[in-house]
């Protein structure tokens, strides 16, 4: 008998409680929507201002315009998802590296038709001993000759150079995105570029 | 350092990426060798004239629409999922007894788990507000809003000219403050032209200026007469901010280039303008 007002008591107690919290439940689950569009436009403003960015990427990586939108749509879906994820001050690095993933993951699913217009080294050897560089300097703003000698190079030649020379990356920030060390960033770009003269030499000895 | 390891080590030279002791071994080095330093020379000019011309894909018009419109269809469809995702018994959307859930001792701790989860979040969105200043906070927001906008459509400039005896007496005309204008294209920031701007409550002039495929706004007005001379890096949203004053003027630069890059376009600036 002597417990049972205590008994009574806190039940009380626990109930104002209880009350309370479900009063704070309620007043959250009403900002959600506030929230979500503060997320949302916080989202968009650090992001959509390297919209450029990342469509140049895609559309080197995969050099097909359709397939380039698409990947950065759901690029952005996805940065979105994991936004709250993110706490750095680079956004455009960041956003880089998710449409570069996302572009590889359509890559490695047409992978059998991305085998057949790999680089073929044979035909690239032969022919362009001739070709000197003030040659190839001369046709340098050729930007049709540039594109079709880029669209050549194997994808990992492609996203570095349009890191490096396009978006004026640092190769801390390369090998970030590319996903390799730092010191891989310096010999592919080394090897890259020597590539990219090379099919640029092909190309206009072709011509001659 | 011989041949074999200059050629190694020559693209991260011309990309400035090397440390300074072995920049300082390949600059000997070249001083020494005829062949190498053609070579690096032959390679650099190459290679910024690819880098130069290589078509940039700009996203197509409607890219962007096409996103927002994915992106609030996905916040549309998120309570759905989140109803699946949340749906622990300890939080009471849909069911009719309340009490004989909320009862125990579990709930509270809950409660509290979630009252200390919302206190971080909220301090950890609010604390490096609190590191800079507001009024810099601010400023740093419209610059940024006006370089994105000046670079969509045709905002960029007012009077486009790479010419300096052209854009500085446009601004100095349409301005009651004449503005310091330097040409730079021979450190590898061409000016593209100049422009007007309205900011912390007064006008200012803008100058454009070029980083490779990338511009960069330079903001100027006349300084406080004691406002402070430090120097303010920051960035912000993915682009670089860098602010200094001299003796007349407020500068503030704005752009996607590296830090790096703008405090070379700093010196510079500083290098053609003090002497007048």
């Amino acid at each position: 008998m002597a417990l049972s007002p205590l008994k009574a008591e806190h039940a009380a107690e626990t109930d104002f409680e209880s009350e309370k919290i479900v009063k704070f439940v309620v007043v959250r689950n009403g900002e959600e929507d506030h929230a979500e569009k503060d997320e949302l436009k916080s989202f968009e403003a650090a992001l959509l201002p390297h919209l450029d960015a990342a469509h140049n990427l895609a559309r080197w990586l995969l050099r097909n315009e359709e397939d380039a939108q698409d990947v950065v749509q759901e690029a952005y879906l996805r940065a979105f998802k994991s936004f709250s994820g993110f706490h750095g001050s680079n956004g455009r690095a960041w956003l880089l590296t998710i449409v570069r993933n996302t572009c590889y993951t359509l890559l490695k699913k047409n992978r059998a038709v991305d085998l057949t217009t790999t680089f073929d080294e044979e035909i690239h050897m032969s022919g362009h001993e001739s070709v000197s560089p003030a040659t190839i300097l001369e046709h340098s703003e050729d930007a049709e000759l540039i594109r079709e000698a880029m669209d050549e190079l194997p994808t990992e030649f492609r996203e570095i150079l349009a890191l490096r020379h396009q978006e004026d990356l640092s190769y801390k920030e390369i090998a970030e995105i590319a996903q390799i060390p730092q010191g891989t960033v310096m010999s592919r770009l080394a090897r890259a570029r020597a590539k990219l003269k090379e099919c640029l030499a092909a190309r206009i000895g072709k011509e001659k | 350092m011989n041949c074999e390891e200059a050629t190694k080590l020559m693209d991260g030279y011309l990309d400035g990426e090397l440390d300074p002791i072995t920049s300082q071994a390949i600059e000997q080095h070249l001083r020494g060798c005829r062949n190498c330093d053609q070579a690096y020379k032959t390679h650099g000019s190459l290679i910024r004239a690819i880098g130069n011309t290589t078509p940039y894909y700009k996203a197509p018009a409607g890219l962007r629409e096409r996103i927002q419109a994915s992106l609030r269809e996905e916040i549309a469809e998120r309570p759905a999922r989140n109803g699946g995702r949340d749906a622990q018994p300890q939080f009471p959307r849909r069911q009719p007894e309340p009490r004989t859930i909320l009862w125990g001792a579990s709930w509270n701790w809950l409660a509290l788990a979630a009252a200390v989860i919302f206190a971080a979040i909220i301090a950890l969105n609010l604390v490096p507000r609190w590191q800079q200043p507001a009024a810099d906070q601010f400023l740093a927001t419209q610059l940024i809003a006006s370089h994105v906008r000046s670079l969509m459509a045709s905002h960029l400039t007012d009077v486009a000219s790479t010419d300096q005896h052209t854009v500085k007496p446009w601004l100095d005309a349409k301005l009651d403050f004449a503005p310091p204008v330097a040409d730079l294209s021979s450190e590898g920031f061409p000016l593209i032209g100049g422009r007007l701007d309205y900011l912390d409550s007064r006008p200012a002039a803008v100058l454009i200026y070029q980083r490779r495929k990338h511009f960069i706004n330079l903001f100027v007005w006349p300084a406080e007469p004691n406002a402070s001379r430090a120097t303010k890096a920051m960035s912000r949203q993915g682009y670089q901010l860098l602010h200094w004053v001299d003796s007349d003027f407020n500068y503030w630069a704005v752009s996607d280039v590296s830090a790096n890059d703008l405090q070379t376009l700093k010196q510079q600036f500083e290098g053609q303008t003090s002497h007048h």
